[in-house]
Formats: C-alpha cells, structure tokens, sequence
C-alpha cells in the first residue's frame, strides 16, 4: 500500500489549526498589534483537552454526541480531497457528494447539539446558522457542478487531475467565477468576516461562535479542532480550483499546496483586516451572488 | 426624381414647420400653423393623385417609399391633423381665458405637435423597417409632454406610465425587427437593403420561418403595446383622459392606427415566409377579439366620459385587427375602418372635450341636459357616438358589417359570436348615458354657450363624411382601399 | 484577443448581476456607465482581428461611449442630485430574489440563443446572443421590480444596451443610419424621462411609482 495516500489527510491533521494562527497574525499585524503566537491554537487544544467537561442537566445525549460527530465528519472530509497533485485516501465517482453532505451532517449535528441545550440564544444561532449555510449549499454544489461539467469527472481526485491547470487556459472565466463563488462559500461556512465576526461576543450578532458557548473541555476542544479541518479543507478545494500548479512530482506539488495554503490564511487575514462585517440582513445577498456567481459559470460550461 | 422630392417635401415640413413654432413669436405661430397644415393637405392630396397614376414612387436610395397602402394612411393623417389642430384654435383660447394654460408656452408645445406629425409621417414615409421603429419610438417621446400641458399630477401619472409602457413596448418590437433582418441573413443583401420593407417583401418567400415567427410575436407585443391591444392598453384610457381634448383626438384618431400601420406591413412577409397558412392572422384574430372583449366590460361601468371613449377606441383596434386577422374582404373593412375610425373618433374626442370644458367635469353623471347649453357640440357628441358604435347610415356601420361578412365567409363563428356580444354591450352601455347627457336636468347653472362657424365646420365635416361613406362608396375610394388591401394580402 | 472578448462578454454579465443585486444608485449608475463603455469597445474588439476597424465602426464608437459611458450617468446623477434620493430601500421584489430571477433569466436566455443556434445567422461570437438576451431580461426584471422612477429609466438603458447587443448579434454591422437614429430616440428617451422624473418629484415630493395610482378604473 502506497503511504502517499496519506499525505492530505496527514497535512490536513497537523497544519489545520496553523492556518487559524496564519490568519490572526496578519489580522495583528494589520491592526499594528504583536498578536498571539501562530500556534496558540495548537496550545488552546492541548489545554482543553487536560481539562474535564461540564454538561448543563437540561442536556441529552445529544449534545455530548455533536463534537464527535462533527469532528469525525471533517476528518472523513479530509481523506476526499486531494492535495497539490497528490491523490486522497478514499477517492471514488460522486465523492465530492460525499464531501459535501459530510460537511452537512457536521453542521446538522452542531446545530441540533445547540438547540439541545433549550438556549434561546443559541437557538438563535443555530437558526441563522442554517438559514445561511443552505444559501451557501446552493454556490457550493452550482460551483462543483460546473467543475464537473468541465473536466466531465466526478471526483476530487479526477477533477483536480495533473491536466487540470490546463484547463485554465481555455476556461479561465468560468475558473475565475467558480473560484470566486468557493471563497464566499468558504467565508461563509467557516464564519469569516464579512459574514460572521469569529472574534465578536456579541451575541445577538454571532452566528457560529453563539451555538458552540455551552461546550467546554475536550468537547470544546473537538469543536475548535473540526473547525479548523473544515477551514483547511474547504480552503484546500479553494486553492485546488484556483492556482493548480503542477509541476510534474509530487512532492514539489504537495510544497506548492502548501504554501498556497498558507498564502491563502494571509488572503484571508487581509480580507477580515479590511471589510467590515455585513449586516446580518445583507448576508443572503451576498450568498445568493456567490450561488448567481456559480450559476454564470455553468451556464457558460452548458453552451 | 421630382416625384421623390414630394416624399421630402412630407418628412421635412412638419419639423421645419415645428422648428419656427420653437423659435418665432406666439402671435405668428397661427400663421405658422396655418401654412404647414394647408401645404401638408395639398401634398397629401398630390401624393394620393400620382400614387393613384404611378403605382409606388421612392426617393434616397429607396430608403423612403410611398405606396397605395402609406399614401392612404398618410392622407388621413393630415386629415385628422388638420381637424385637431383647427379644434385646438377653439379649446385653447378658453383653457387660457381659464388660466389652465400659459400661452407663453405655445411655441414648445407647437414644436412637439409638429414634430409629433413628422415622426408619424417617418413612419408612413419609411421602407426601411428600423427607420420605421426609430419613428415610432419617436412619436412617443414627443407626445409624451403633450399628454401634461395641463400640470396636475394626474396627468404626470398618465405621462409616465405612456412613456415606460410605450418605451418598453416598443423596444420589444426592436427585436422583432432584428428577428426580422435575421430571418432574410440567408438572401445576401447588403447592409443598405436588408432592412428595406420592399426587399423583404420581394423575398418574402424565402425568409426563414422560424425567425419569422418569433418576430411576430415581439412585433404584434411591441408595437400592439402602442396600438393599445388587451392586455397592453394599460396606458392607453390614462392617456386619452388626461390629454387635452385636441391631443386626445389625435391619439385616438391616428397615433394608434400609425402603430396598427406598422403592424399591417409585417403581416405579409410572416404570412408569405410561413407559406400562408394563417398562422399570424390567428394571432391578430385573437387580440382583436380579447382587446374587443377587454373594452366592452371596462366601458359598462365607465363613468369618465373620456375613459369611456378611449375604452372605445381599444374596442376599434381591436375591430381592426380581427378585420385583418380574418382576411379577404376582412382585410379591405379593416382598411375602410381606420377611416371611418379617424373621422369618428376625434370628433367624438373634440366634443367630449368641449362638455368636460363647459360642466369642469370628467364625470359622466355631471354632464347633463347638453342639447340646451351646447347644441353644436352635444349634436356632435351624440351622432358621433352613435356612427362609432355602429348605427346604420354611418360608415362605421359599413365596415363592421363587411367584417361580419368575413367571418361568415369563413365560418369563424367564434370570432363572429365574441364580436356580435362585444359590439352590443358596447352599444347598450354607450346609449345608457346618452340621453341624461343630453337632456337630463341638470342643476348648475351654466349659460348656454356660443357656437362658432368653426366648431359647426368641425361637427358637419367629419358626419357628412361618415354619412357618405354609409350611403356610398365612391370608386377611386374603393380602388384605393383594394390596392392597398391587395399589398396586405400579398398579391 | 478571443479570450478579451470572452472576458468582455462575462464583465457585461456580472455589471448585470450587480445591477440587479444593488440597492445603492452609487453602485448602479458607474456600474451602468461601464457596461455601456464595454458595449461600445464590444464592435471594434470584435470586428478587429479580420478587417481592421471602418470609418463607420469608429464614428459608432465615438459617439456611442461617451453617450452611454458618460452622458447617461451624468443624468442620472443629476436625477440624484435633483431628487435627493440615494438608494431604494423596499423594492417591489427584494434583492437576493431579483439576484435569482436574475439567475433564471440567464438560464433562459441562454435556452433562447440555444434555440436559435441552429439556424443561419452569422453571429459575430457565439456569446453574443446570450449576452444580449440576459441583459434584455435583465432590463424587464429591474424596470418591473424596482418602484423608484429613477431605477425604471435605469432598466430601460439597459434594455436599450441589450438591444444594441442584439442588433449586433443579429445584423452584423447595420447601417449607420439606422444605429445612429436608434442611438438618438435612445438619447431622447432617457432626456425626457429624466425631465419627466424631475416635474414628479416637483409635484409629489417622492418618484415612488407604486404610489402614483390616481387613475384608476
């Protein structure tokens, strides 16, 4: 058995809570701060993970059940998606329709892990949570859709084949445009600014962060951890669809990858340094032209 | 060449003549009128004297045409303009004397009315079918400012719900007429001819149908938006009420047949490109009809006198357009209709307009024992209104018979039952007012008022003319109508 | 020189998006002014590569970029200026809703051009069609939803811009008569609806047109 399945899923496990760190030093560096340090995120988990959780009585199994579930599903995700050139663990015809129902059994258990606990506010969140992210459900498979419907594959690994950066050459439009509709639904799906402040404690205005107060210790702790996976995959299928450089080994791929990921923390940081927050009301708007975003793409496949 | 000239002398008067109303003095403007109306009519009538010798003549390249069927509808509409503006010399002097319109805006308003009639004769005048669309929008944007001389806000409503629905509507029959330049790519005409209405109607045959076709439909939606087809009229009873009664008549009288004109020429180059099946005769058959039924139930329970006559005027074009729609002889009463229509109507328009004058009304239920206060124009109103609905020694009554006679021939019995059961609710729900109107008691005091020499003229013309054409039809009349009837079929 | 048009062509597209997906009338008209300076680049880009650009092509492009690309938002602002009025706060259909009709519309038109591709016509680039029939919807969509005068006549430019593309598509070059007349009922459309929006706002303090319903049957 070739070890080098393992990479993506080897990466993903180890650098996922980089990226988060990546992402808080340019947001330090651009507001002139010194800022935690890049693996602050690595200590929070170790820390989290020595101490014991607590459970309100009002909770069921349930609500212990959501942080598993949730992180399980982002670690099942990271073995689909393929890194630099480098082929995944599990890779099949219609995997990317598992990765993203997976995402979406994540988000189903959180959000039921939330309204468990009888919290309005966290009910509050869970309800936006959901509200958003089947907006954001719509670009993201319009999107893969049109993937599909370009390389006529239906699987990661086949999609983001070597010929892939090829395809660059003669649909850069629709490249551009199902790269764009990726980033708005990565923001969104990982409560970035402009669609949700992670660092805010307002919780009339948090989405992600409000459902996820109850939890503590290893729960937490998982939560965090899932998290951060599914920023690191999504972000991976975002790089994937927008700078494929191959260069003929593998290696030297995956390094490239790499490094894409962590360019795309710094994007990120800026982006989150420079706009502000949108209203909460405008958010469908913007989700909705990242799905119309998808839908230009497609069409101009279809012709 | 000098026979071109004349086609010029029809499309550059009007502006001109709209040009010095702009710049000259209010009290030369009169003359002004004066001489453009009188050397339009006296070109009209040339034009008609060597259509009738000739055939067709063209000028610049062929891009400016005359032919049986422009050459009728271009006499008419000097015609109906010269009626409208010889009324307009009787309704403004009071609307001044009233203070609702300052004179000092006559020359504005004077450069709009003749322009409005130079664009309508760009579309009569061109063959080619863009420079025609280019007419039509243009007569819409320089009637919409005549629409609120009167500044209330209702009249700025009904300006711009004319403009946004006329624009728009009109924009679609742009992409009928490239639909149209599309369905003749395969002849390989230049840039200069492939728009040329004669071109295409010489190659009528070999047009692509399906183009064809989709064309129609953006055509008859577009410039049937303008004509006030069901359910595009929407404007349309907005418009004519809030207008002052000459632009009203004007409207009515021929602003909407000029759209129907538009309509009439492409309905050869369809039928001829689908190998004449009837497929766009359908078509107007049904909006004729549905536009008949649309107007007869909003006129039941009109109770705006000039609404009531701008639902009848829909219920015309819809008349006509199941005249064309139907064929055959359907097509000559259609023809015949546009000129009963046109004398009718506006004198129906100048007198209603004089009534709303007089009582200060719009209202149907104020106006009341006219026959006493105003009898030139209460005459005119009544018989008018009774040739318009179809009573027998008038014209009107002529070409509806003619269109029954059609439908019969063909034994459209369902066209034949919708338009005997609209023409009778149109009928009675338009003699139920007619007579409190006339000699119902009325409790205003209002003086009697004075008639003019003009506003007899006004009222006697255009009767004897419906009466004339009721009693008989004179032969040159005739032939023309049938030449022109011929051009729609596609003989 | 393919994939600038290609770029063009998808530019035009998204400006159309963002028309329909902006409250904002300071988004809306540069937005416009854009699309209209694209349309006017469009016919020498594309007549380019295989005759190089004739004296019509460029009397066309002179007098059609600063009209479309300039003059119309300068009216348009001026209607601003005039009116007060900055943006539409509740259209008649929100705006994530006329982002996904705008969605539908594309689809259509695209199932139209696909209808029509069989057929003979000597399109000039095969994305031209669609173009032309998305911002015709795209046009009807914003005059039909939006309840501000201002906006309506914003639709209507771009129902004019999609008319222009169309002619394109389907006549190739057309006589610059015609083009230059259909340029200047456009010009005058857009002049007399601004006056007209201008008495409005003079004789009821608002351009709302779901309000104006004095006449009614």
């Amino acid at each position: 058995m070739n070890v080098n399945f393992f990479i993506p899923t080897l990466f993903a496990v180890v650098f996922a809570p980089l990226i988060l760190g990546i992402i808080n030093r340019t947001k330090a560096f651009f507001g002139g701060r010194c800022g935690q340090p890049l693996l602050q995120l690595y200590y929070d988990l170790f820390k989290l993970l020595r101490k014991g959780a607590t459970y309100s009585k009002t909770t069921t199994y349930i609500f212990r059940l959501g942080p598993m579930v949730g992180l399980v599903c982002a670690l099942l995700a990271t073995t689909l998606v393929p890194f630099g050139s480098q082929r995944p663990f599990i890779s099949f015809s219609g995997d990317i329709l598992l990765f993203a129902y997976l995402l979406g059994l994540m988000r189903f258990f959180t959000v039921i892990a939330a309204l468990d606990t009888g919290s309005s506010f966290e009910g509050m969140g869970a309800a936006r949570e959901v509200h958003f992210s089947a907006l954001a459900e719509v670009a993201f498979f319009l999107g893969l859709i049109s993937l599909v419907k370009i390389t006529s594959f239906a699987s990661f690994s086949e999609i983001y084949s070597t010929s892939f950066a090829n395809l660059w050459d003669m649909k850069s439009i629709e490249m551009i445009l199902i790269g764009s509709s990726f980033l708005i639904v990565l923001l969104t799906e990982n409560a970035r600014i402009p669609v949700d402040d992670p660092n805010t404690h307002l919780e009339l205005t948090m989405i992600h962060e409000v459902m996820v107060l109850d939890h503590s210790g290893p729960d937490f702790a998982f939560i965090l951890y899932g998290s951060a996976l599914k920023l690191w995959v999504l972000g991976s299928v975002f790089v994937q669809t927008f700078w494929p450089i191959r260069s003929g080994c593998v290696y030297l791929d995956v390094l490239f990858a790499f490094l894409s990921m962590i360019v795309l923390g710094v994007i990120i940081g800026i982006v989150e340094s420079t706009m502000a927050r949108l209203r909460l009301l405008r958010v469908p708007q913007l989700l909705v032209a990242g799905a119309a975003l998808s839908t230009v793409a497609l069409v101009l496949t279809m012709r | 060449m000098e026979n071109g000239l004349i086609l010029w002398a029809l499309l550059i008067i009007p502006f001109l003549g709209g040009f010095c109303c702009f710049i000259s003095k209010v009290r030369f403007i009169q003359w002004i009128a004066s001489i453009v109306i009188f050397s339009m009519l006296v070109l009209s009538g040339i034009a008609v004297w060597i259509i009738i010798t000739v055939g067709s003549i063209e000028a610049a390249h062929g891009w400016l045409f005359l032919d049986t069927l422009s050459v009728y509808h271009i006499a008419l509409l000097q015609i109906v303009f010269a009626l409208a503006s010889l009324f307009g010399k009787s309704y403004f002097p009071v609307e001044i004397a009233h203070k609702a319109f300052d004179p000092e805006l006559l020359p504005r308003y004077g450069m709009l009315w003749f322009s409005a009639l130079g664009a309508m004769n760009l579309v009569f005048l061109s063959n080619n079918i863009g420079i025609m669309w280019v007419g039509v929008e243009a007569t819409t944007l320089l009637t919409a400012f005549l629409i609120c001389i009167h500044v209330t806000s209702q009249s700025l409503e009904a300006m711009w719900k004319y403009l946004i629905m006329c624009s728009v509507g009109v924009a679609l029959a742009f992409i009928g007429t490239m639909l149209v330049g599309a369905a003749g790519s395969n002849l390989k005409a230049g840039h200069s001819e492939a728009l040329l209405w004669t071109f295409l109607y010489q190659n009528a045959s070999n047009l692509n149908p399906f183009f064809m076709k989709m064309a129609f439909l953006f055509l008859v939606v577009g410039y049937g938006t303008k004509v006030g087809f069901a359910p595009m009229h929407s404007w349309l009873p907005d418009a004519h009420s809030q207008s002052p009664a000459p632009v009203s008549a004007l409207f009515s009288g021929f602003l909407l047949s000029t759209a129907f004109y538009c309509i009439m020429r492409y309905l050869p180059l369809v039928e001829m490109a689908t190998g004449k099946q009837g497929w766009a005769m359908e078509i107007l058959v049904f909006f004729g009809l549905f536009s008949i039924m649309i107007a007869a139930s909003f006129m039941v329970f009109q109770r705006d006198i000039k609404r009531l006559l701008a639902y009848s005027s829909i219920e015309h074009m819809g008349i006509m357009a199941l005249g064309l729609g139907l064929g055959d002889i359907g097509t000559f009463a259609a023809l015949f209709h546009i000129l009963n229509h046109s004398m009718g109507k506006p004198l129906c328009f100048f007198s209603a307009g004089k009534l709303v004058q007089i009582y200060g009304t719009n209202s149907i239920y104020k106006i009341r024992n006219a026959m006493k206060i105003t009898p030139v124009w209460a005459t005119g109103f009544f018989l008018s209104f009774l040739a318009l609905i179809g009573m027998a020694p008038f014209g009107v009554f002529m070409s509806k018979f003619q269109i029954l006679k059609a439908a019969v021939s063909k034994a459209d019995y369902i066209s034949l039952i919708v338009f005997l059961f609209g023409c009778s609710i149109v009928f009675i729900s338009a003699l139920r007012y007619m007579l409190l109107v006339l000699y119902g008691e009325s409790e205003s005091h209002i003086h009697p008022q004075k008639a003019y020499k003009r506003d007899i003229f006004l009222v006697a013309f255009p009767m004897l003319v419906l009466l004339v054409l009721g009693l008989y039809m004179p032969e040159f009349l005739e032939n023309i109508l049938q030449k022109a009837a011929n051009i729609i079929r596609g003989y | 020189m393919e994939q600038l048009i290609n770029i063009m062509m998808v530019v035009i597209l998204l400006t159309n998006l963002l028309l329909l997906g902006s409250s904002r009338l300071g988004t809306c008209i540069p937005a416009l002014g854009f699309q209209g300076i694209l349309l006017g680049l469009m016919l020498p880009v594309l007549l380019l590569s295989p005759e190089g650009i004739s004296i019509h092509t460029l009397i066309l492009v002179l007098i059609s970029i600063p009209l479309r690309g300039l003059l119309f938002p300068w009216i348009l602002f001026r209607i601003v200026k005039k009116t007060n009025i900055r943006r539409e706060i509740e259209p008649f259909i929100s705006y994530p809703v006329s982002i996904f009709l705008g969605m539908l519309a594309l689809v259509l038109a695209f199932w139209m051009s696909s209808r029509l591709a069989g057929t003979p016509i000597p399109s000039l680039h095969p994305l031209m069609l669609p173009v032309a029939f998305y911002t015709i919807l795209v046009g009807l969509i914003l005059i039909v939803s939006r309840k501000l005068a201002i906006n309506q006549v914003l639709g209507y430019i771009v129902l004019e811009n999609g008319m222009y593309v169309l002619g394109i598509a389907f006549a190739g070059e057309v006589h610059l008569l015609l083009e230059l007349g259909v340029l200047m009922d456009v010009f005058v459309a857009v002049f007399v609806m601004s006056i007209a929006i201008y008495r409005i706002s003079r004789e009821f303090s608002h351009i709302d047109v779901n309000q104006l319903q004095n006449l009614k049957d």
